[in-house]
């Protein structure tokens, strides 16, 4: 059956032109999804709904904090001026501040007689002769002031300065202090800017994007300057682009690395330099195959399910070395792959009747994760049945015939059975677990990606002086339409204005600031004068005064359409800079509406939460919803792997037909998993979901070792063959996930850890507890 | 020509200013004095329609009116008042390198009768304002005159100027004033 050297290597030329289209077109048609919620489980509570089906991660996450240092005050002015100007064309860039905004441009021209109507001032004042005489009088101490030719052009139409008072409304509560016309802190060290991001703040590859944009904007403009002017960047975004990159450089060295070693492993295993590439072949057509099936079930595929699921078809690696340890010369490779296939293909078939229970839990990603593992598994078990024979030429080497391994197997089948032993160490192990101190789950997603507490830090004192928004806490109301949350959100100003009087909080921001609903709307239209009405009054106020009787023609034209204007609603602010900030804090849906209230400073979470309760705003804990979604993840996954692990040892049951070899095929990896959990625990490390995962990658490798040592085969040299195999995965294995576990990056040193654990347990359990009877006999 | 200016600074100063506007029935006249306090301060005082005080530090004017609250405003969103600023600094400190960043200085004229030119260097400033000229004599600063993009020139006059100009209202007049075509000490 096996072919020339031409054909077999025609044939694996093939096989890579086939990997290549099918990786061409996935990187061309998958489409990547990186919101975490997507992975989690339908929402419950009233915040997890909120938090998934339409904040996202709420407001805050988009919002990049920078600072601009390292150079003489003006400098840092006019480089922060520059950057506004080139991010303000930046179309990845939805909003950028630096203090440099009279706020004059907020509201477009067509709709400035609405500012009778925004602005609170005529409620509590008459817009008659009396108050015009005394606005008049301001007015020409205005133009005769500095700021004459800023207030010039706005008197005709406006002599209260009504757009002034509305802009100075509508600035940041706690904006920082200006210097050379830009924002800057506390000390005058650093000009600070406040840029919101258009990507979401879980859209990694669209932060990624940002992040560059405003550093490419920031060189643009430092340029041929000589000054040592710097950009610095916190916020979700930066944090989250760090982490990326600090990832991408470990997973570079840590890749190099676990090729050379692969490489020389193998070689030295196999001493032929094909079988290290014809033994990559397998797994990588399972990856291909399992994101093929994946994009074409679902929409679109989640990030979380590519890295757990390679984590979970890493097993496959382990088909191809059993195939290659059991070649012989004189031996047909398909001989032996027929030989070895009910062992392997009891493996994969009860590993992926076990993950066939993800398809059942409910939870979109795990669903995706079993179609992935499941289709992955069956293609590089294929693969190495019926495809990996036909590549491999004839062998000059059989592995039985080394005389290492032969004194190792000598050795091995003296090894006892201690039943006793390692039933009391199962004891102490379930005991560790029970007792060790410190939390057993870890739900904080943001402890996977931690931040440098330095970074931290500059992030809450940029934060302090930009009076940026908290992440965590916000206050929601939900109502039926905009229109009564704006009501809703109105009640609560009071409430809000005595809370940070009270020292609660140091700011805010709702939609309700910059529009007021439309009974509020219709109150102030009712105490706008008629026509004839102001026009008496505006000519009784300027009767004496030194300006002209016709300059403020246009002022009346605007109040009388202020007058009859209908209601300024939200949708009428489409294309406008107030669309941002009012979309953003008021979110509407179908059949409600939800209006937000961002936070700063927030100094009681749980007082404000009492205080707002009576006017129905509740207060949102992003971190604390997000922990819940994970630990229901969790439950689903326990759940599924409950059922799984039942359904498991029924398929090695109906392969083996006897209790004896069933408990010595499963002891091994159950033992292994109590283990590995019971170390990780006196560590003190809390376990989150990569660790999971990775425990049923490590059960899935125990389970492969222990059935291949069960059926070690008839004679002494297949045993050999197989100890040969078991050896040479686990050491692959065991390189591979050592690595990892030497990662800073807690999500890989999770992986690895566990599995490189799981590893070495299993391999010394199974020696123990799994060996073939006839290696004992043949001793 | 600045060092000379320069040398004896003043520290406080009397001016003139008329406003002009399409919505006045006649320009506004404004008395008053600046001074230099420490720190780099200016302190503009008017005294007469009205009382306001504005002091220019940091980038920025503040501006007071009787006890009501101080209002802040940028010097970028005002380049008249910057450029006020402007021929002060390089007035009391001489530094011509200061003035050269900001703007093109370009002196004519004799020690006697001189001016110094300031066309804006940033393209935004100089969408708004196209020159400023210092009209002076010997050591004295005697007029800041600011000519904007658009409109009409606003006229700060000083000193021996200011001295002069008591009791002329006529626009024209006070333009040849700070320009030192006529008025002598």
């Amino acid at each position: 059956m096996t072919g020339t050297p031409a054909g077999r290597t025609a044939l694996a030329l093939v096989w890579l032109a086939l990997l290549g289209m099918a990786g061409w077109w996935l990187a061309s048609q998958l489409r990547m999804e990186e919101d975490l919620r997507r992975f989690l489980p339908s929402p419950r509570t009233p915040a997890q709904i909120l938090l998934v089906d339409e904040l996202g991660e709420g407001p805050g996450s988009r919002l990049l904090l920078a600072a601009v240092h390292g150079a003489p005050a003006e400098v840092l002015a006019a480089r922060s001026q520059a950057l506004r100007a080139a991010l303000q064309a930046d179309p990845r860039i939805a909003l950028v501040a630096n203090g440099d905004d009279n706020g004059l441009d907020a509201v477009p021209g067509h709709l400035r007689p609405y500012r009778y109507l925004l602005s609170p001032t005529l409620d509590t004042q008459a817009l008659d002769a009396a108050y015009l005489q005394q606005e008049l009088q301001a007015r020409l101490q205005d133009l005769g002031s500095p700021a004459g030719d800023l207030v010039e052009p706005l008197l005709p139409s406006d002599p209260t300065l009504e757009i002034l008072h509305l802009a100075e409304a509508w600035q940041p509560a706690h904006a920082p202090q200006r210097l050379h016309g830009v924002w800057f802190d506390r000390d005058g060290a650093q000009a600070l800017l406040l840029i919101q991001t258009r990507a979401a703040g879980f859209d990694s590859a669209g932060q990624l994007e940002a992040v560059a944009a405003i550093e490419a904007a920031f060189a643009g403009a430092a340029a041929g300057q000589a000054d040592a002017a710097q950009l610095e960047l916190s916020g979700p975004g930066a944090f989250a682009v760090a982490i990326r990159e600090r990832t991408e450089r470990e997973m570079t060295w840590i890749g190099t690395v676990d090729t050379i070693g692969l490489l020389l492993l193998l070689g030295l295993a196999y001493r032929r330099w094909s079988m290290p590439l014809l033994g990559a072949l397998p797994l990588a057509s399972a990856g291909l195959a399992g994101l093929l099936a994946v994009a074409l079930a679902f929409d679109g595929v989640h990030g979380i399910t590519i890295a757990f699921g390679f984590t979970l078809i890493g097993v496959a690696q382990d088909y191809p070395i059993h195939f290659f340890s059991h070649l012989r010369p004189g031996v047909s490779p398909w001989h032996n792959v027929r030989a070895l296939w009910p062992t392997l293909i009891t493996g994969v078939a009860a590993t992926c009747i076990a993950y066939a229970t993800f398809l059942f839990s409910g939870v979109e990603g795990l669903k995706q994760l079993a179609v992935f593992t499941i289709v992955g598994l069956g293609v590089a078990a294929a693969a190495t049945r019926w495809l990996l024979p036909a590549l491999v030429g004839p062998t000059r080497r059989d592995p039985a015939h080394s005389a290492l391994l032969a004194r190792l197997w000598h050795g091995i089948a003296r090894l006892p059975r201690p039943r006793r032993a390692l039933a009391g160490l199962a004891v102490v192990a379930l005991a560790a677990i029970a007792f060790a101190p410190g939390t057993f789950w870890q739900n904080d997603l943001s402890r996977l990606t931690p931040v440098p507490p330095a970074d931290l830090q500059r992030d809450a004192q940029l934060r302090a002086e930009l009076g940026a928004p908290d992440v965590r806490y916000m206050l929601a109301l939900q109502a039926a339409d905009a229109d009564a949350a704006l009501q809703a959100s109105e009640r609560l100003l009071p409430v809000l204005a005595q809370a940070r009087a009270d020292g609660l909080l140091d700011g805010y921001d709702l939609a309700a600031r910059y529009l007021p609903s439309a009974a509020t709307q219709r109150a102030r239209q009712a105490r706008l004068p008629e026509a004839a009405t102001l026009q008496a009054d505006l000519e009784q106020a300027l009767a004496d005064s030194p300006f002209r009787a016709d300059a403020f023609a246009p002022f009346l034209e605007d109040v009388a359409t202020a007058r009859t204007a209908a209601p300024l609603t939200a949708a009428a602010l489409a294309g406008t800079p107030l669309e941002l900030g009012v979309g953003s804090l008021l979110l509407q849906g179908a059949d409600h509406a939800t209006a937000l209230v961002s936070l700063s400073g927030l100094h009681d979470p749980a007082a404000l939460a009492a205080r707002v309760q009576a006017s129905g705003a509740q207060l949102l804990d992003l971190k604390q919803a997000s922990e819940s979604l994970v630990a229901q993840w969790r439950v689903r996954l326990l759940a599924a792997l409950t059922v799984a692990a039942l359904l498991l040892v029924g398929v090695v049951w109906l392969a083996l037909r006897s209790p004896r070899r069933v408990l010595r095929v499963v002891a091994p990896m159950a033992l292994s998993t109590l283990l590995i959990v019971a170390v990780l625990r006196v560590l003190g490390v809390e376990l989150n979901l990569f660790h999971l995962v990775s425990l049923i990658l490590a059960a899935g490798l125990g389970l492969d070792y222990a059935l291949f040592f069960d059926h070690a085969g008839d004679d002494r040299d297949d045993q050999l063959r197989t100890l040969h195999a078991v050896i040479v995965c686990s050491l692959t294995t065991l390189l591979v996930f050592s690595l990892l576990a030497l990662s800073s990056i807690p999500v890989l040193r999770a992986i690895g850890g566990t599995v490189a654990l799981g590893v070495l347990f299993n391999f010394v359990l199974s020696l123990f507890i799994a060996r073939a009877d006839a290696l004992e006999k043949a001793a | 020509m600045l060092q000379a200016v320069a040398r004896p600074a003043p520290s406080r100063t009397a001016f003139v200013e008329l406003r002009q506007s399409a919505m006045l029935k006649q320009p506004l006249r404004l008395q008053g004095e600046y001074r230099s306090e420490p720190g780099g301060r200016l302190v503009r005082e008017v005294t007469a329609p009205y009382a306001e005080t504005t002091t220019l530090a940091d980038g920025q004017a503040v501006i007071v009116r009787g006890n009501r609250a101080p209002r802040t405003i940028s010097l970028q969103q005002v380049p008249e008042l910057a450029a006020v600023q402007a021929g002060f600094g390089a007035l009391l400190s001489g530094d011509r390198a200061l003035l050269e960043r900001t703007y093109t200085v370009d002196a004519s004229g004799a020690r006697e009768r001189w001016t110094l030119r300031l066309v804006p260097r940033d393209p935004r400033l100089a969408a708004a304002l196209q020159r400023i000229d210092l009209h002076g004599r010997g050591a004295e600063l005697r007029c800041v005159e600011s000519v904007p993009a658009k409109g009409e020139a606003q006229r700060t006059l000083m000193a021996g100027a200011a001295a002069a100009a008591v009791g002329v209202d006529d626009p024209a007049a006070l333009a040849a004033l700070c320009h030192g075509d006529r008025g002598t000490p």
